[in-house]
């Protein structure tokens, strides 16, 4: 039996006034699956993204979460956000908060926990992305990859049922990079949902329980990663993935 | 050489600063009282329509509020203050002084005030906010917790300047008859030919100025840290 689906996107389609971004967007993502997003730049793999808990409102076509059409009128977004997390490529940590704040800020503002259950499920969450250790630490006194590990633990903590990552490694020096995909293999093998856009093809690869191949504003492809990386058939796929795998 | 003493007598005379003392001080206190509700309105009212201005997605709305801000900011305070207390009544509006002062600095204030805590929302990056809004955070909530703290931090030291000189420009309202420290020393000083009023005066200003400048220093040090 197929696992049930947390996350559908329907003909999504997105304009920035003359600029069609997005021309018809479809695809699924079940629970537990790890699916990644791939293709070249300005293909609208981000805008994708970020329509998935409406940064970007569509301009057209429905995301359904949890079997709730969210792009209607009268959805409370704010209440729907808090089970999807999103962890995005500049980080955005708050850097007047410490980490353990940056983690607790919305159980203690949306969930209204106490600052002693906050703090409990803030350091487990830290503990997942092993920093637990810099609980006191400002964003500023952290590397790249500790930043991003944070950001990750931000998401985790609300317990959503979905991760959003808009690029989770590409503001990263190439050494810090593991780290972060580490804790994203971590995570997935604890059962977490995570849609990914990223530039990573060796962990798109590994990871991925399905790969989606964006190319001008469309999927151009939607696979197992074994097909979609032994693809002949599809020249523009092909010209994409050799031009990366040629620089690993 | 005894130019020591003449100059203390002068200044400092102990004779004339007791007899204008509590006439100074007195108004002092009125002073005092008046900025700290000015500063408390104008920064008040400045935080409201910086983030309403950042909110707001209709043109009429910021077109507005940068019209507002444009205005009273170019406006010489004490041509404000004489419309308001000499204009008003003309259209059945009577008002008194220290309402005029009040009125016409805290809405010159708020202009300034916005100002700096516009530009310090345009520095911070975007994605503080869309990460807040990502928790399932509300706008206000976002803007309460996280926005503002940083916006009012990188503005700290710009606002910290509007309110000296807003806290100087009460003198202003000596003008059109408020009973300010600086008017009532000066009419003192006059009274007595002696500048002794104005001496105490000035340790009025520094009084009241002096701990709101240590105050933001400290604010800007345990906010600097990190």
């Amino acid at each position: 039996m197929q696992k049930r689906i947390i996350l559908e996107a329907v003909g999504i389609r997105k304009d920035y006034g003359a600029l069609q971004v997005l021309k018809g967007v479809d695809f699924r993502v079940r629970e537990g699956e790890l699916v990644s997003i791939i293709g070249p730049s300005g293909s609208g793999k981000s805008s994708m993204l970020r329509c998935c808990n409406l940064l970007e409102r569509p301009t057209a076509g429905q995301i359904v979460f949890d079997g709730i059409d969210i792009t209607r009128e009268g959805v409370n977004i704010n209440h729907v956000r808090q089970n999807i997390g999103m962890v995005f490529q500049q980080f955005n940590l708050y850097p007047h908060l410490t980490v353990l704040g940056n983690v607790t800020l919305a159980l203690r503002c949306v969930k209204k926990l106490s600052r002693a259950e906050a703090s409990e499920i803030g350091m487990a969450a830290l503990a997942q992305v092993d920093m637990a250790g810099k609980r006191d630490a400002y964003p500023n006194q952290l590397s790249g990859g500790q930043k991003q590990r944070v950001g990750i633990a931000r998401a985790v903590a609300l317990h959503p049922q979905i991760i959003l990552f808009d690029e989770p490694t590409s503001a990263l020096d190439p050494e810090l990079v593991s780290s972060v995909l580490g804790v994203m293999r971590k995570l997935r093998e604890a059962g977490m949902t995570m849609l990914v856009v990223t530039h990573e093809m060796g962990f798109a690869k590994e990871v991925s329980d399905r790969v989606i191949f964006m190319d001008g504003g469309v999927v151009a492809a939607n696979d197992t990663p074994e097909r979609i990386f032994a693809a002949q058939d599809n020249e523009r796929m092909q010209s994409f993935l050799s031009r990366f795998l040629n620089e690993k | 050489m005894d130019a020591t003493p003449s100059l203390i007598h002068t200044f400092f005379n102990p004779d004339i600063l007791a007899k204008t003392a509590p006439i100074v001080l007195a108004s002092a206190g009125q002073t005092v009282l008046l900025g700290f509700l000015i500063i408390v309105c104008g920064i008040g009212l400045g935080i409201l329509l910086a983030s309403l201005r950042y909110y707001t997605r209709r043109r009429t709305v910021t077109a507005l509020i940068v019209g507002y801000v444009d205005v009273l900011r170019a406006l010489p305070p004490l041509v404000l203050l004489i419309v308001v207390y000499f204009a008003l009544p003309y259209v059945n509006v009577s008002i008194d002084a220290t309402l005029a002062t009040f009125l016409c600095l805290s809405a010159i204030l708020s202009a300034f005030i916005e100002e700096c805590v516009w530009s310090g929302i345009a520095a911070l990056a975007q994605g503080q906010m869309e990460a807040a809004r990502s928790t399932g955070m509300t706008w206000s909530a976002a803007m309460r917790h996280v926005v503002l703290p940083q916006a009012l931090k990188i503005a700290l030291p710009q606002i910290t300047n509007r309110c000296i000189a807003t806290i100087k420009n009460t003198a202003l309202g000596s003008v059109i008859g408020f009973n300010e420290v600086l008017g009532s020393a000066q009419a003192a000083s006059s009274d007595f030919a002696n500048p002794t009023p104005l001496t105490l005066s000035a340790l009025v200003y520094i009084a009241m100025i002096l701990p709101f400048v240590l105050f933001s220093r400290y604010l800007e040090h345990r906010t600097g840290s990190h």
